[in-house]
């Protein structure tokens, strides 16, 4: 299903993005879960089945998400970007998710322009643990 | 004070922590003047000055320590690495995340070093409102003082303001809104603008290379990894704090530590969940209650030249009244990430929109901004899952509004072309006569907005009358002889401004308060 939803979220096809099939998008989403505790985790799954199958119904397409045709696809994600607090709740989520993990892969934040991690590279130096103030005429006189 | 360039190597203080895994199976007993619950902003300092006086003190922080070479400048690393839950922070209603560190160092490690003195204005008000009159702005004064000499905070100088901040600043000018560089707590800034990720190369004055350090060289025993749990209670003192500690493979092993002082400084989230937990300290039925959070978002725009607003220091400048935060009061400033903060804070679409909009930006403003929110919300544990209630105030939409109004004023004053507004359904404004009509026609809602919280406040209220607060003028609980809070959850109402150096200097200010009673 996601990666339904990123082929038409992220279109990098004749663009000089990264091509999604060249990100490790899938499994950078899951790390993310990962840090979702069970019940939070079993809400998530309830809401991407709801996103999933919904299109059976909303829209009348009869058919999954994952199996609708790109064009359906956008339409129906337009449909819940539109809709009432759940539906947007949900499809924000899927969103959020694809874009953290298409975009954390540093190569593709390259591609716009961004510099990405640079401390190393450039060899910066590390300025260590600051020194001990020195017992400043610090002691401050109760109010 | 010895000043460290960069052509000289690091001092050699050392910061000595206890890690999970180097404690011993059957755990640890420890004793100790005091003890302090969490490492940032307000244990940190607590934990030195106490140990400056002489105390044995031990600090116990829940989250691990990382150290700097660690950090990637990667934002999803620092994300499953720094901060609580991964960044996956929610409010109960899944539309605002609420971002707190959770390392040694706290949340100054993961911060953008911003710091602002609480308006002298919010000062007067805790006196008059919640009798809190020993914080006069007077009273204060020398320890904001201190922390700025001590955490070198200064205003960013021309060279660390980048295009973006520089529009952002011209542009409120000519529109006629304060604006001003920012403060930052940081030494020779290396403008690699990943604060978010934690500085790499300690030039970031945060605790984890300033107070935790320097409270280590004086004896302090810092343990990381160790979650205090419960409290033993005698005759309305806390004698013994119980913890455990958690290692990387989940094994656990039991800390206790007796001291007659206990300093509680986890958190607006933590602390209060802490005393529910232990249900001590809660006469007032307070604990927990008065959450606020400076509600953010990010407003976007889209420049007629390239501005690279990601280059730089994380956040240059800011615009907006902050001597007087009042109802509809708004701070702007200006701060860029990358690509992936981008894609969170705003709706840039779907599809060819979503490409089109990404790859503008090069050439995007951008500013966070923050209100004076209302004490609205709650932190409580429901069914074993921590839970915070809050949701936008329809008293605090307009404040939002009128964040939204000025930021797009100034962006088309400083030369805009477009402005998207931080909706979750694509919003713009495509000229300056637009702007009233676009953001007159919002109205307030769950899952409307994209919200994220960088300064959790409020849920153990200070306050002279202990039936309409938790934690008394002195820092000191109403309920509990010994028990101290020095963290944001203190204060009464919110600040407007970033709270770092306000918590820094209130904790430095209840530290005398501690020493002067022993």
């Amino acid at each position: 299903m996601f990666e339904r939803f990123a082929e038409v979220y992220i279109p990098t096809e004749g663009t000089n993005l990264k091509p999604l099939s060249e990100v490790p998008y899938l499994d950078n989403i899951d790390r993310v879960l990962a840090f979702l505790d069970a019940p939070t985790l079993d809400e998530f799954h309830t809401g991407m089945k709801l996103f999933d199958y919904g299109s059976v119904v909303v829209g009348f397409y009869f058919a999954r998400f994952a199996n609708l045709s790109p064009e359906n696809r956008l339409e129906y994600i337009h449909r819940w970007d539109g809709a009432g607090e759940t539906q947007r709740a949900i499809v924000g989520l899927i969103e959020k998710l694809v874009a953290v993990g298409y975009w954390q892969d540093v190569e593709a934040a390259r591609r716009v322009g961004y510099q990405g991690p640079v401390s190393d590279e450039a060899r910066i130096l590390k300025l260590g643990n600051a020194p001990m103030p020195i017992a400043m005429a610090e002691e401050i006189e109760a109010p | 004070m010895t000043k460290p360039s960069p052509d000289t190597p690091p001092p050699l203080l050392v910061l000595k922590v206890q890690q999970p895994a180097d404690m011993p199976d059957r755990g640890l007993t420890l004793d100790a003047d005091a003890v302090v619950i969490g490492s940032g902003a307000g244990g940190a300092v607590a934990a030195y000055e106490l140990c400056r006086a002489g105390a044995k003190v031990v600090v116990l922080e829940a989250g691990p320590y990382v150290k700097s070479q660690q950090f990637t400048e990667r934002l999803i690393d620092a994300l499953q690495t720094l901060y609580e839950e991964g960044g996956n922070q929610v409010n109960k209603s899944g539309d605002l995340v609420v971002l707190q560190g959770k390392c040694l160092g706290g949340s100054t490690v993961i911060n953008a070093a911003v710091c602002f003195r609480a308006p002298d204005k919010v000062l007067e008000a805790w006196g008059e409102d919640h009798g809190l009159e020993d914080l006069s702005p007077e009273v204060m004064a020398p320890y904001f003082d201190k922390v700025e000499k001590n955490l070198r905070i200064h205003p960013n100088g021309p060279h660390e303001i980048n295009l973006n901040g520089r529009l952002i600043m011209q542009g409120a000018k000519n529109v006629g809104i304060p604006t001003a560089p920012v403060s930052r707590n940081i030494e020779h800034c290396a403008l690699t603008g990943h604060c978010l990720s934690g500085c790499k190369t300690d030039r970031k004055q945060s605790m984890l290379v300033t107070y935790l350090p320097w409270a280590s060289e004086l004896g302090a025993t810092i343990l990381s990894g160790t979650r205090a749990e419960t409290f033993e209670v005698t005759n309305g003192r806390v004698t013994q704090v119980n913890a455990v500690a958690t290692d990387a493979n989940g094994n656990t092993k039991p800390v206790v530590v007796k001291a007659g002082l206990v300093v509680v400084a986890a958190g607006a989230v933590q602390t209060p969940l802490l005393f529910q937990k232990n249900a001590i300290g809660n006469s007032s039925g307070l604990v927990g209650h008065n959450f606020a959070c400076h509600p953010s978002t990010a407003m976007i725009a889209v420049h007629k030249d390239d501005v690279y607003g990601w280059l730089g220091a994380t956040i240059t400048t800011y615009a907006g009244n902050i001597e007087d935060p009042k109802e509809g009061s708004f701070l702007l400033e200006a701060g860029f990430l990358g690509p992936m903060s981008l894609t969170t804070a705003s709706d840039g679409g779907v599809g060819r929109e979503y490409i089109d909009f990404i790859q503008k930006s090069n050439k995007f403003l951008a500013a966070v901004t923050l209100i004076h929110d209302h004490n609205v919300g709650r932190v409580y544990m429901e069914n074993g899952r921590k839970r915070i209630d809050y949701d936008l105030d329809d008293r605090d939409f307009p404040s939002l509004q009128e964040a939204f109004r000025n930021a797009a004023k100034i962006y088309f004053a400083a030369g805009a072309e477009r402005v998207f507004l931080p909706t979750t359904r694509r919003t713009m404004i495509e000229s300056p006569d637009q702007i009233d009509s676009v953001i007159n026609s919002l109205e307030n809602g769950k899952h409307r907005y994209k919200l994220t919280s960088y300064h959790p406040q409020g849920t153990m209220r200070m306050g002279k009358d202990p039936k309409k607060s938790v934690v008394g003028p002195d820092g000191r609980m109403h309920d509990l002889d010994n028990v101290y809070v020095v963290d944001a959850s203190l204060f009464p109402t919110t600040l407007l401004v970033n709270p770092q150096e306000t918590i820094y200097a209130m904790a430095s200010y209840l530290s005398d308060r501690m020493l002067a009673r022993a």
